[in-house]
């Protein structure tokens, strides 16, 4: 079973896209910052990081730069409220980038498509 | 004979003889006015041999015969009168003179004698003349001046003042007045306007006419433009071809301008420009006065009287010199007058142009802030929507299809959905227009949304048909920013026929552009609505965050194009914008 670690400093979203990604069929973990996320990075091997971007302390974008640093084989996907950073060319490193919305089909479709890319590069 | 009366009758012979030698002219008369003798000089004066007027009747010598009888009765001893005659010549000819008159006293007959002097009066008669003349035109230039400076005249009208003055009866009196200025764009001394009629009935004409409608001159000046107009197009004609560089300094005019003083142009002159001028007027004699002010040339005065054919007199070139002088402050005048209202003008436009900048750059600044405002608060409502909108998702997913508690919960769900539709729009509303620009073909990019937006229009029972007739027309755009216009107007034709119906989409070369049109057969908007479709935050419909078309509207602004919605002849509205095409230099 893929593991996913979810980067939000946002409690509720967090939950919900821990309860969606579950129902997925996907084992999850949560960071609420982007400091513990790296450091579940460093110690949990996730499969894939779901990323947000603005958060308080560390950002997603330096919070990318240092997992590419680090292993730059993990999918990242930028999941953000701001549509506009699809323009800056900082996060054009990441995999995947996904406007944050009510509706996840977009998010889970892209966690499945990198995973099973993923799965299928590996075979 | 004693001694004394020798030497009184060889002095009575002395005076005799002096009399008689005289160059003065005095004629001794008896009392009835028959000529006893007359000084040599009387007899030049009035033309007469020698000794021929001794026994004629002197009153019949004068104009006025009466006037020297009355002039001889009125006089007792001592006293000296005097008279203006005409007085007639040998030859017939009347002369001007004044004739005084002293009575001679002798012991035999008291009243015999008269000493009669006729002096000629015809120099100082002229130069009164003269004087009176010298005071009219005085008074004329006075006139003149008040005309020029003091009326609001633009310079053709000082012009056509000038020129009037230069020949109208009660002014300078030439036929015909030939204006030409210095034109600094050209650096060439150019004909600009003349007066004068082209035959001596036509000039009789036209000063009577004038004379009868006004009395002053100024009032001939304002009326100049009915009287004047249709008979000097022969000498606007010959003005016209007036030109001469200001670099030929041999030319004559040129030479003038120069020297400071007005020529008379007479007989032989050996000068450069002469010949030219003679073959232009067409005639020989003429004038030429020299514009000029402290800060420089002006121009010149042609006047001549080819009609006429009077000649022109020391007295006409000193008024012409200093009506000249007078012409071309006012000329110069109306120039600094139109320049300043010019540069007022320009300071006017500038300063509004600045108060408009600034109005500009504050409503600017105020949107920008607005703008960012907005777009920190739609942020910041996106993460708590997503979080109400994803779990009634989830709830909706676990409650019955027959529980209402699943109703409600979808209609959360739908209602975060449409928050979170215009929280999208207002994003890409306040969001700074992409510059990134590429040359694309309009029909490839029109033709990729309608076959990405025909799935779509299937479901919806919609027939989507497209007309690209652009060729291979390009624009500098943003591609992507285009197509979400396209996919805009497809939508709205979607949601506007609500059902089955028709979807045209075309595309045309129009002039430096290229158009493209969505047109649908469905009920079209109200017209009222025109006006409104592009402002932000009006929808028609329930759903819509209204700034959709506001969107299209200004990106396709941003593309330098435009924008229209319309109302189809045979119902159906349509949408359609125009952008410039792209030009190859754009890239560089």
């Amino acid at each position: 079973m893929s593991k996913v670690l979810i980067v939000d400093d946002e409690p509720h979203l967090r939950l919900l896209y821990e309860t969606e990604l579950r129902r997925a069929g996907y084992e999850t973990m949560t960071a609420s910052n982007a400091q513990q996320g790296l450091e579940f990075v460093e110690t949990m091997s996730p499969d894939l990081v779901v990323l947000d971007i603005r958060m308080a302390g560390m950002d997603g974008i330096e919070a990318l730069q240092r997992i590419l640093e680090r292993d730059n084989s993990i999918p990242v996907i930028l999941n953000t409220a701001f549509s506009s950073y699809r323009d800056n060319y900082l996060t054009w490193a990441a995999d995947a980038y996904v406007t944050k919305s009510a509706d996840v089909t977009e998010l889970l479709e892209t966690v499945h498509g990198l995973l099973h890319q993923g799965l299928k590069a590996e075979n | 004979m004693n001694e004394g009366q020798n030497s009184r009758a060889g002095a009575a012979e002395l005076l005799a003889a002096g009399f008689r030698q005289s160059d003065m002219s005095l004629i001794l008369v008896q009392g009835t006015g028959t000529v006893v003798t007359a000084s040599r000089g009387a007899e030049v004066l009035l033309g007469c041999e020698p000794e021929q007027l001794a026994g004629q009747y002197l009153a019949q010598r004068f104009s006025d015969p009466g006037a020297l009888r009355r002039l001889l009765a009125d006089q007792k001893t001592g006293t000296v009168g005097r008279v203006q005659l005409e007085a007639r010549r040998q030859d017939g000819k009347l002369i001007p003179v004044e004739v005084s008159c002293s009575r001679l006293e002798t012991g035999e007959a008291p009243d015999a004698y008269f000493m009669i002097r006729v002096s000629d009066i015809r120099e100082r008669q002229h130069e009164d003349e003269l004087r009176a003349a010298r005071l009219a035109k005085l008074t004329l230039l006075n006139q003149v001046s008040e005309a020029l400076y003091g009326a609001r005249l633009n310079l053709d009208q000082i012009l056509q003042a000038i020129l009037v003055c230069m020949t109208a009866g009660q002014g300078l009196r030439f036929n015909r007045a030939f204006l030409l200025l210095v034109d600094p764009s050209t650096n060439s001394l150019q004909g600009r306007m003349a007066i004068g009629p082209s035959n001596a009935d036509e000039a009789a004409r036209i000063w009577q006419d004038l004379a009868d409608q006004s009395s002053d001159l100024f009032g001939m000046v304002t009326q100049y433009d009915q009287s004047v107009r249709q008979t000097d197009v022969a000498v606007n004609e010959i003005v016209r071809h007036m030109s001469i560089p200001m670099d030929d300094e041999a030319n004559i005019m040129i030479r003038i301008m120069g020297q400071g003083h007005v020529r008379r142009i007479a007989g032989d002159v050996d000068q450069p420009g002469v010949e030219t001028l003679r073959h232009w007027l067409g005639c020989h004699e003429f004038a030429i006065a020299p514009m000029s002010t402290r800060r420089g040339p002006v121009g010149v005065i042609v006047a001549d009287n080819a009609i006429s054919g009077t000649t022109i007199t020391d007295l006409d070139l000193e008024f012409l010199q200093m009506f000249a002088n007078q012409s071309a402050g006012a000329i110069e005048n109306s120039r600094l007058h139109s320049e300043l209202s010019r540069r007022l003008a320009d300071l006017h436009a500038a300063h509004r142009k600045q108060r408009e900048d600034q109005e500009t750059l504050l409503k600017m600044e105020r949107l920008s802030v607005m703008g960012e405002t907005s777009a920190i608060v739609a942020h910041e409502l996106r993460n708590p929507l997503v979080a109400i909108g994803g779990f009634a998702r989830s709830l909706t997913r676990s409650i019955d299809a027959g529980d209402p508690n699943r109703v409600a919960a979808t209609i959360i769900v739908e209602e975060v959905a449409r928050m979170e539709r215009i929280i999208h729009d207002l994003l890409d509303f306040i969001r700074p227009p992409k510059m990134l620009r590429t040359a694309m073909v309009v029909d490839e990019v029109v033709a990729q949304v309608v076959q990405k937006f025909q799935p779509r229009a299937q479901e919806a029972e919609v027939e989507l048909v497209s007309d690209l007739q652009a060729e291979n027309l390009t624009v500098s755009m943003n591609p992507g920013e285009i197509q979400q216009v396209l996919q805009n107007f497809l939508v709205n034709a979607l949601q506007a026929l609500d059902g089955p119906g028709r979807v045209e989409v075309r595309s045309r070369g129009v002039d430096g552009g290229v158009e493209v049109t969505v047109a649908d057969n469905g009920p079209g908007f109200e017209p009222e609505l025109v006006e409104k479709l592009q402002m932000p935050f009006f929808s028609t419909k329930p759903t819509g965050s209204g700034l959709g078309l506001t969107i299209c509207a200004q990106i396709v602004k941003a593309h330098g194009g435009v924008l229209r919605a319309e109302n189809r002849a045979d119902g159906g509205a349509e949408f359609s914008f125009i952008l410039p095409r792209h030009k190859p230099e754009e890239e560089s």
